[in-house]
């Protein structure tokens, strides 16, 4: 199930509140408006701080084995404790934050070039280039986008540019139709039909009027993508197809301390509250982004 | 349908040729010498040309018949499928059953008493159902059912008490996405002219909700439950692994871990078949459900 489908939080936006004297910072006035979101924000920066700053930050290197330590519980030393081969979690856990969204972000950021270009030109263009663009996209997206991703990892094997490339597979359709049904509408405004009659080439035309003017669902859908590529990511890793050892990852982490679960469970359930809190943050975040950057864009269904 | 096949057929095939790793090398393993290698790419027909063992491969898949899994020559695809797709069809059937069942009570009465109480926690338990992994909620449920209070099996199949935990692992992200979309379906058709008219009628309300919601709300729902088994039968890559249940998904992880490519090819076949049939399916519904949809 894709978690790049916003979960419905607020239902009516909270109206402009006038006439209250000295309005707090924007910063401040946001906060308190949707603090869900401002919650979500803050934890993502503070991870993403964290994991750009792993190696630095993290008391040991993520592959430092010390057999006879292994197993342990949190303690001075160790502040999360140690898994079976005496590595420490917690430079494990920040190093994994460092894959896990680096591969999502790079796959967004792959996901969104490729969707955009797809859905712009889809939808500029219109009619038989529309239509076989837009056939294309279809046919991926009846694929559920474990499946794809699974096959296309499956198939090329497991590398972390092949992951970056099956999460590129599993999310650029859904982004070139949301883009596309934009384009469609903007195609038909009155200052893109100014520019076409100044004689503006069609890639000024898309690149200066066009693009700029659907980006803003781009930012939305983008931020809902890094929750679902990351959950995917982590299940192909959890499988075993995905990031490969000693290299770590939440789902990898996950995977290697299952046979503990009954030892040793906070093996699993650290990986598992970090990888579910982010997606959590990623997910609520895309969420207030999507209302907040597009009131028309309700959520599909 | 057919031309889809086909197309995955030759994608699938093409992928398989060019992608690293020799099957005959894995097969011979320490055994390999360069005239061993020659003479099984023979028998295995790896020595002609593409186009050649791509007819071959479609005439053979056409007639059912995958020929033998790479890693294990004296097992047939074939037999393997027939042995363990109608394990992963269960399964995905009934965590789609028991997800269509939760997942419409829960969003129906989020829908009724909106803004309540109740509807803020099935919310929340929504936004869980649809960022949880499949295999941090399993593993949630074998330490506390299985390990902790010792109720229902670790792992294995056979058993009905052995399909608790995989079906409701393999349910938490359908049940989530069901209920997610019933509530903003039912609230929708709540606020039509129609309903009014029923309730001030005086109708019972709950011959109302019977009657004019669930029917006119219908649509989305079903569409999504046919999603939902899209995403159960792959959500079984997880699950089938987790619980050791042998089934097809479980397979195709195997074989992709083993780069047995015969079994690949076969799976993704069969999975595409599946994905295309069940959005047929969903498509016919719409016809019986609404009849003013014609194909």
């Amino acid at each position: 199930m894709p978690p790049s489908i916003p979960v419905s939080a607020t239902d009516a936006a909270a109206g402009p509140r006038a006439g209250t004297a000295p309005r707090p910072p924007v910063f401040l006035r946001w906060v308190r408006r949707d603090w869900p979101a401002a919650a979500a924000a803050g934890f993502l920066a503070v991870l993403i701080v964290l994991a750009l700053g792993a190696p630095w930050i993290a008391p040991y290197g993520y592959d430092r084995q010390d057999l006879d330590r292994a197993l342990q519980g949190p303690g001075p030393q160790h502040w999360l404790g140690t898994d079976q081969y005496g590595r420490d979690l917690l430079s494990r856990l920040l190093h994994g934050a460092r894959i896990s969204l680096t591969v999502g972000f790079s796959a967004v950021a792959a996901e969104s070039v490729l969707g955009v270009a797809w859905g712009t030109v889809a939808g500029y263009y219109g009619g038989a280039v529309d239509a076989a663009l837009m056939r294309v996209v279809d046919l991926l997206i009846a694929f559920p986008s474990l499946l794809l991703a699974v096959l296309v990892t499956g198939i090329f094997g497991p590398s972390l540019v092949n992951i970056v490339l099956a999460l590129t597979m599993t999310a650029w359709p859904a982004m070139a139709r949301t883009i596309r049904s934009e384009v469609v509408a903007l195609r038909e405004r009155d200052y893109v039909e100014a520019a076409r009659a100044l004689g503006a080439r069609p890639g000024r035309l898309l690149l200066r009027h066009v693009v700029p003017n659907a980006v803003h669902l781009l930012a939305a859908r983008a931020t809902l993508d890094v929750s679902a590529l990351v959950l995917t990511e982590a299940t192909l890793s959890f499988i075993g197809i995905g990031v490969q050892p000693p290299r770590p990852s939440w789902g990898l982490m996950i995977n290697e301390a299952f046979q503990f679960l009954q030892s040793h469970p906070y093996l699993v359930i650290v990986p598992a509250t970090a990888l579910s809190l982010t997606v959590i943050a990623f997910n609520v975040l895309g969420e207030s982004l999507a209302e907040r950057l597009d009131p028309r864009q309700r959520r599909r269904g | 349908m057919v031309p889809l096949l086909l197309g995955t057929a030759l994608l699938i095939f093409l992928a398989g040729h060019y992608a690293p790793g020799d099957p005959v090398q894995v097969l011979l393993a320490d055994h390999y010498t360069p005239s061993a290698a020659a003479h099984l790419r023979h028998e295995l027909g790896l020595d002609r040309p593409l186009a050649a063992q791509f007819a071959a491969y479609v005439a053979h898949a056409a007639r059912f018949d995958f020929g033998v899994s790479y890693i294990n020559p004296d097992r047939r695809v074939a037999d393997i499928v027939r042995q363990t797709l109608p394990i992963s069809l269960r399964l995905a059937a009934l965590a789609v059953a028991a997800a269509a069942v939760c997942g419409i009570a829960l969003g129906v009465c989020a829908a009724v008493f909106r803004r309540s109480l109740a509807d803020r926690l099935i919310q929340l338990g929504v936004l869980a159902g649809l960022s949880v992994p499949s295999f941090v909620v399993a593993a949630g449920l074998v330490l506390l059912f299985a390990l902790r209070w010792r109720l229902l099996p670790v792992a294995g199949w056979g058993h009905p008490a052995d399909y608790a935990l995989p079906v409701a692992a393999l349910a938490a992200a359908p049940v989530a996405y069901i209920t997610r979309i019933s509530r903003a379906s039912v609230r929708q058709v709540l606020t039509e002219d129609y309903v009014r008219t029923a309730r001030s009628k005086g109708l019972p309300a709950g011959g109302i909700l019977a009657r004019h919601v669930m029917r006119n709300a219908a649509l989305p729902i079903v569409t999504t439950i046919g999603l939902a088994f899209g995403y159960a039968i792959t959500g079984a890559f997880v699950v089938e692994v987790i619980f050791n249940i042998p089934g097809m998904a479980r397979v195709a992880v195997d074989a992709i871990l083993q780069r047995d490519y015969s079994v690949i090819q076969t799976a993704v076949l069969v999975y595409t078949a599946i994905c295309t049939l069940v959005n047929l399916a969903v498509d016919l519904s719409y016809a019986a459900l609404n009849p003013r949809i014609r194909y």
